[in-house]
């Protein structure tokens, strides 16, 4: 089914990181630097952002899979578009935020789960009939992220417990979804920032 | 051999079945790459109407997946509608602001011709919140006098 999907979309992929988080509490430069990125944008250049590169294929492959993204906002507008009613980008917890910022610095989503419970490699496939992801069944031939043993995820949708990363999760694999006409350096930068800001690196 | 076995049909059945397939694929690129297209078409407009919005038809939510051939047709049709419907909300726009200019300038050549004539700076695609309307020079002195002047009110109250 995985082929399935590589042959339709060639560029569709995940990319994963490893990395530690021994302390879970909002980092003071993590929270700072979100401030700083809330600043960035007011309405009118969250609405131009769709424009740019990277969120314009996030865009567009969300179309090409049935998903109207006025509705069902691509990762980087819903941020944005928190942000928007929010005023500002509240910290949550280190985890939280490490994927926010590397989401706001580039625009691709990141997600963590807990290191213990996946093993790589990651791979986007078809899901099959009566198939069972985070609890619930999916649609047959919908999109997921799945390990070389279990489904994880739908596509675009956050992880569950107890794959999900979470404040007893010490060691994380952090994955960020490629889609095509994204570099593999935007997503390299994505992890790379993700790690930095969760490890205290 | 091979000649052998083509002169007596073998294969003759995969050839179709490959040039089907093949055909398909090169069809459901072209209609994504049309997909994508016209996202980028309808984001540009939605980006050149703000901050007024686009009320176009959505689609159902629905999960991420591999579409049929039918559906990605059904979407791209759906696309150019919705691009058709925008650029003519835009169209529609831009003559009611010119409308508005118009009138503006009617107002200001002839003040007193346009008594309670009110234009706001949104409806002449201006940013801000002020108003021009049309008002009496020195009160009811120059409402008696005919005396008549277009102003530019200072925007928003500050909120109390």
């Amino acid at each position: 089914m995985s082929d399935e999907v590589e042959a339709e979309f060639p560029g569709l992929r995940a990319d994963w990181l490893g990395c530690a988080c021994t302390d879970h509490r909002c980092d003071r430069g993590v929270g700072e630097r979100l401030a700083l990125l809330a600043s960035r944008f007011n309405g009118r250049q969250a609405l131009e952002l769709r424009q740019q590169q990277v969120p314009d294929a996030y865009r567009s492959f969300s179309r090409q899979v049935g998903i109207d993204p006025d509705q069902q906002p691509t990762p980087i507008e819903q941020a944005l578009l928190g942000r928007l009613l929010r005023g500002g980008n509240l910290p949550q917890d280190r985890i939280s935020d490490g994927l926010l910022l590397a989401l706001l610095e580039t625009s691709v989503p990141v997600i963590a789960f807990d290191a213990a419970l996946v093993s790589p490699p990651i791979k986007i496939r078809s899901a099959g009939q009566d198939q069972v992801v985070a609890g619930a069944v999916v649609e047959p031939g919908s999109l997921i992220l799945a390990d070389s043993q279990q489904p994880l995820c739908q596509l675009f949708s956050p992880p569950q417990p107890p794959l999900a990363a979470g404040g007893a999760s010490d060691q994380l694999l952090l994955v960020a979804i490629i889609v095509p006409d994204v570099s593999a350096l935007a997503a390299d930068e994505a992890l790379t920032i993700a790690a930095a800001a969760i490890s205290g690196g | 051999m091979s000649a052998f076995l083509l002169e007596h049909g073998a294969g003759s059945d995969l050839l179709p079945q490959l040039e089907s397939a093949l055909g398909q694929r090169a069809a459901r690129g072209t209609m994504l790459a049309q997909i994508a297209q016209l996202d980028r078409s309808l984001s540009a407009v939605a980006c050149e109407a703000f901050p007024g919005r686009l009320n176009l038809p959505q689609l159902p939510a629905r999960a991420p997946r591999l579409q049929s051939l039918g559906e990605l047709e059904l979407l791209r049709d759906h696309l150019i509608g919705s691009l058709c419907q925008a650029r003519e909300a835009l169209a529609a726009r831009e003559l009611e602001r010119d409308a508005a200019r118009e009138l503006l300038e009617q107002m200001l050549l002839n003040p007193a011709k346009h008594r309670g004539v009110r234009i706001s700076q949104r409806e002449l695609g201006v940013g801000g919140c002020g108003v021009w309307s049309v008002m009496p020079r020195l009160g009811p002195m120059g409402r008696l006098m005919g005396w008549w002047r277009v102003k530019l009110s200072s925007g928003c109250p500050l909120a109390t």
